[in-house]
């Protein structure tokens, strides 16, 4: 059956949350990967791995994660926001960043 | 100052001057003034001479009254002389005004108990002939290097290693250990060095070699007997024991400069030495070029107040990547930082200035707590007593200003210094710097990885610490390893000697006279680091000789640019050679991959942590180590016998 315009264009599409916070993470780990990664090809980094335990970043490593996360999503964190709840993990930010740039649901 | 070498053979083959001519040769930077050999049957020294005390009668080698005893001798004993009239009164007869002629007589008159009386810095190798044996000693903290190798029942040794390799008998190998072992600790801990087969005399020990064999003693200890008081009179003994130390370092029959940094310790050694000497004053400094790390304007007030003639040497943006190359061949290992750069062109302009002796302010960091890490381990013990106070955490805004503040990191960088290792652990204080820097391995080719078989540097050195380690408080613990890992393997070599000797430069250390390490080891430690306030006594005292401006400065970080010092525009061309995946896979230590990122990150400025600075650092120098020092053929013509100012062999003297 021939396939009509109709049925091809997506009308009101949104992604889900959770759809959100996939994509940011594939962008999160694809950063973490390059930068901080790239002399470990066969390390294996878990979406909830602690990334300062488990020696992925340190400090300055941090200080870089919170400006491509500005960069890129265009979320600015707030001093207290810069937390192990927010930026421990890969999913920990994406989490964060989704919040922050999905509007404000009551 | 000078430079040493010699050969001692197990069979009665002989010593050819040809390869003593060869080891001056290599290390003839160490004693332009003039060199000398004594060729014995079986045992060969070699002397290269920088004419500090008895200009004109102090040709070495040297031998005592009946040519029994001969020495070849680098350094120099503040003491002597005191030891000398001590020596007359005992009946020896003395035919030259130097220190080493002391050391002579001081070993035939009390023997390798000789050690405990001498006050001073040197490396020094005496052929006994009378008992057929090579006596061969280092100072107390490491001022003076000796190496050694020991191959088939002969002895090798020298004040470099390219001493050792040019001979030709001794083959220049890597040794993986010692090289991981120096890229995690910035230096290696001797015995080991990077080379294999060529060991570093341990500080306060010394060495018998007999018969083939080579016996190692121990003559000194660093202990911390710690006071839970200070004595009434504190105060009056840092003065005097101050005086003394920087009294006796102005002993020289040439003038004595100084290097002034605009810090305390410095300012203190400037001018105590400004004080005593006969002529004006000179002092030095470096300084970049790049304002945010330009201190000039604070040096040359420094200078004003202390009365000095001072220069300035200027350190540009293409320096560090143009003199790295050489900077290397003098430090003989591979380097996790490019600060031996400007000590190298500090003693450049000290030597084109006509002054080949200078007092720095080397060892008082480690002996009054001025390092920051010391307040890290307050900090961090403190923190870790109740790890959820947010208040506690905040002094560590305090200690780091720098990496604190919007943006930086928050509490992870906190998180970092609490999570490093537990008080119990002994080398809890060093744990941060050393958990960075052994990550230099995650750069490593996975056969380099496996090559180490599984050695782990933190656990050898855990333990190889003294019994009496484990009864210190926990900053005289970070105080004794910053002296063995750190003063010694690193500042007093890498970026001491061997920058210093590279242009024929002695370097002399008022703060680390043995009775002045005594003294500071037996105080509180509240009386060294009080809260933050590092160095407190040293300021009390301090306020007698220094401005108040000068005398409450804070520490100024040492800071030389690291990874951007090799990535501007306009570079040497060995950067871009060394860094090709052929360069990189031919030496086989770094993993092409890795480079490949580290490089593109260093290009685009990302590389700011402290991680990626050492591993480009750690890697450059790695790879231009190998080709200089593994590669090369250390193919050198020897020094001619004609030019010797001393030569003599078993017989009658040749020469001289």
């Amino acid at each position: 059956m021939p396939i009509t315009e109709s049925e091809t264009t997506p009308t009101a599409y949104t992604y889900s949350p959770n759809e959100t916070e996939q994509a940011i993470m594939g962008r999160v780990r694809w950063f973490v990967q390059e930068n901080f990664l790239y002399m470990m090809p066969d390390f294996v980094l878990g979406d909830d791995d602690r990334l300062l335990e488990r020696g992925v970043v340190d400090s300055m490593g941090i200080a870089e994660l919170i400006s491509f996360v500005e960069s890129e999503f265009g979320v600015v964190a707030a001093e207290s926001e810069i937390s192990e709840a927010n930026f421990g993990s890969l999913r920990s930010i994406s989490q964060f960043v989704a919040s922050r740039q999905s509007p404000a649901v009551s | 100052m000078c430079g040493i070498a010699g050969i001692a053979r197990h069979s009665a083959a002989g010593v050819n001057i040809d390869s003593l001519g060869r080891m001056a040769a290599a290390i003839r930077h160490r004693g332009p003034d003039g060199y000398g050999f004594y060729v014995g049957h079986r045992v060969g020294l070699a002397h290269l001479r920088l004419s500090i005390i008895d200009v004109e009668g102090g040709a070495q080698p040297l031998t005592n009254e009946d040519g029994q005893i001969i020495i070849t001798y680098n350094g120099e004993v503040y003491n002597h002389p005191e030891l000398r009239r001590e020596l007359e009164d005992r009946g020896h007869v003395f035919r030259t005004h130097t220190d080493t002629e002391v050391v002579v007589h001081g070993y035939e008159e009390w023997g390798v108990d000789v050690l405990h009386r001498l006050n001073g810095q040197f490396a020094f190798a005496i052929y006994d002939r009378i008992r057929d044996r090579v006596f061969v000693a280092r100072d107390r903290f490491g001022v003076r290097p000796l190496f050694y190798a020991q191959q088939n029942g002969d002895f090798f040794f020298g004040s470099e290693i390219k001493a050792i390799l040019a001979t030709g008998e001794v083959e220049s190998a890597m040794d993986r250990r010692g090289l991981h072992e120096s890229l995690t600790l910035w230096g290696s801990r001797p015995p080991r060095t990077p080379f294999s087969g060529i060991a570093s005399l341990e500080p306060g020990t010394y060495g018998l070699w007999k018969g083939g064999a080579l016996f190692l003693h121990r003559y000194y200890e660093l202990d911390y007997p710690e006071a839970g008081e200070e004595p009434a009179d504190v105060i009056e003994q840092l003065d005097e024991l101050m005086l003394r130390s920087v009294g006796m370092r102005m002993r020289a029959d040439v003038p004595v400069g100084a290097y002034l940094s605009g810090g305390l310790d410095s300012s203190i050694t400037s001018t105590l030495a400004a004080r005593s000497s006969p002529q004006t004053l000179r002092t030095f400094s470096i300084t970049f070029d790049d304002p945010r790390f330009d201190e000039s304007s604070f040096q040359r007030e420094v200078a004003d107040t202390v009365g000095s003639i001072h220069q300035i040497a200027s350190i540009g943006p293409r320096c560090v990547a143009e003199t790295f190359p050489k900077v290397l061949w003098h430090a003989e290992t591979p380097l996790l930082r490019t600060a031996p750069v400007p000590m190298y062109h500090l003693a450049k302009l000290t030597k084109e200035s006509g002054i080949k002796v200078v007092l720095t302010g080397e060892g008082a960091d480690e002996l009054f707590l001025g390092y920051d890490l010391f307040k890290e381990v307050s900090v961090r013990q403190f923190c870790l007593r109740q790890p959820q106070s947010q208040a506690r955490q905040r002094l560590f805004d305090r200690l780091y200003p720098y990496l604190a503040g919007p943006g930086k990191g928050g509490e992870f960088w906190r998180k970092f210094f609490l999570e490093a290792g537990q008080p119990n652990d002994p080398l809890f204080s060093h744990l941060p710097r050393f958990l960075v820097s052994a990550r230099i391995k995650d750069f490593y080719t996975p056969e380099f990885r496996k090559s180490l078989g599984g050695l782990d540097v933190l656990s050898e050195l855990r333990s190889a610490l003294p019994t009496r380690f484990f009864g210190w408080s926990a900053l005289n613990r970070a105080a004794y390893l910053e002296m063995t890992t750190l003063l010694s393997t690193y500042l007093l070599s890498s970026q001491g000697d061997r920058m210093a000797m590279a242009h024929g430069v002695e370097g002399r250390f008022p703060f680390l006279d043995h009775r002045l390490f005594e003294f500071s080891a037996a105080l509180p430690t509240s009386s060294k680091l009080l809260g933050l306030h590092e160095k407190e006594i040293l300021r009390r005292w301090a306020a007698r000789v220094l401005p108040t401006r000068i005398n409450s400065r804070g520490k100024q970080p040492y800071r030389a640019p690291d990874a951007p010092s090799f990535f501007a525009e306009g570079m040497p061309d060995w950067i871009a050679d060394e860094l090709t995946p052929e360069a990189v896979r031919r030496v086989g230590i770094f993993s092409p991959q890795a480079v490949e990122g580290l490089v593109r990150r260093c290009r685009s400025g990302a590389a700011t942590g402290f991680r990626e600075n050492q591993a480009i650092v750690g890697l450059l120098s790695t790879q231009l180590w190998h080709r200089q020092f593994v590669d090369a053929a250390h193919r050198i013509s020897p020094l001619p016998v004609s030019g010797a100012t001393a030569l003599f062999g078993d017989s009658v003297p040749v020469l001289s």
